[in-house]
């Protein structure tokens, strides 16, 4: 009977450890997609939406609400 | 010793579902805390130097005026209506006071940022503070009414007209500075279109346009090259921004003239 408790402590154990690893990993995993693609495809519209950052709005605001 | 083995397993359970829950947490929230909304940081973006510091604060002290204006007139309809206006009077002072701060921050300083996006959570707080305030003083239906009312009145003055004239100036010039840079990124010694755009004759969109066809129109791996180009600019502004705001919650949000 111990040894099924023990065994299965181990088995969660296990489960906590690759839960933390794959967790730490996606979120290396997921700043790398942030900053860089090894996927050389660049459609028309992925320029076009870098080319729109680049510049500011001529009718951009600032706005800080109603006063009435 | 059962309870000992269940009481472990019972915290190895929560240790798990406890990491799940942060890390997924953690993807959705906001990493910079309450003071700075989304859209705030979007607005920082170009504030990396002093022509994009100057827009924004140039811009904020157009939306404070613009309240401002707007609360005079509002007063004015109330004395007119005989309500007291006392409190209201005060916020815009707070208000006037503000944009005295807003006029004289300093666009060359490293904490732009900083004094920024502190002048802009003041004028959004003494804005809701004077909404609240009119709330009180009136029902839904008057309010309505007041707004059509101020909205006239505003339109007939044209005290806005001459910070709307300066904004575009430097918006041009910010956007004239892009382009430059990124016709020399494609190559394309022709800057007609950016002369065209700083004279006003040819839309934003237009000379945007102009530059997509440019690069769509280029093999793959230079569209490429170019695109990891303007990206990595946009990318570096990004953390720029938020580099700022990290920096801002180590050393909390104060503002001041530099």
């Amino acid at each position: 009977m111990n040894k099924k408790i023990i065994s299965i402590f181990f088995l969660l154990i296990i489960f906590a450890s690759i839960a933390l690893a794959y967790n730490y990993f996606n979120q290396n995993s997921t700043d790398e997609k942030q900053y860089g693609s090894s996927d050389k495809t660049v459609t028309d519209s992925d320029v076009a939406s870098q080319i729109d950052d680049t510049f500011i709005g001529e009718d951009s605001e600032i706005e800080i609400g109603e006063m009435v | 010793m059962r309870k000992i083995y269940s009481l472990l397993i019972g915290l190895v359970l929560l240790i798990s579902i406890s990491s799940i829950v942060l890390v997924k947490a953690d993807d959705n929230g906001n990493h910079y805390g309450k003071d700075v909304d989304n859209e705030t940081e979007k607005e920082i973006k170009i504030m990396n130097n002093s022509l994009g510091a100057e827009i924004r604060l140039l811009q904020l002290e157009k939306a404070l005026l613009k309240n401002i204006l707007k609360g005079e007139m509002t007063v004015q309809v109330l004395i007119g209506l005989n309500f007291t206006t006392t409190e209201l009077e005060s916020i815009l002072t707070e208000m006037k006071a503000l944009l005295e701060e807003v006029k004289t921050a300093n666009t060359s300083s490293n904490e732009s940022v900083q004094i920024f996006v502190s002048l802009k959570n003041e004028s959004k707080n003494l804005t809701t503070q004077f909404r609240e305030t009119m709330r009180g003083l009136l029902n839904d239906t008057s309010l309505s009414e007041l707004r059509v009312r101020i909205k006239e009145m505003l339109n007939a003055s044209d005290q806005l007209e001459n910070y709307n004239k300066r904004i575009i100036n430097l918006i041009r010039t910010f956007n004239g500075n892009q382009l430059y840079r990124l016709y020399g990124l494609v190559g394309e010694a022709n800057s007609s279109f950016v002369n065209e755009y700083l004279n006003g004759t040819l839309p934003l969109n237009e000379t945007k346009l102009q530059l997509c066809k440019i690069i769509n129109e280029m093999t793959k791996e230079k569209k490429y090259e170019i695109f990891s180009e303007i990206k990595g600019e946009n990318i570096r502004r990004q953390i720029h921004a938020q580099n700022e705001i990290e920096h801002m919650g180590d050393h909390g949000n104060g503002h001041g003239k530099h």
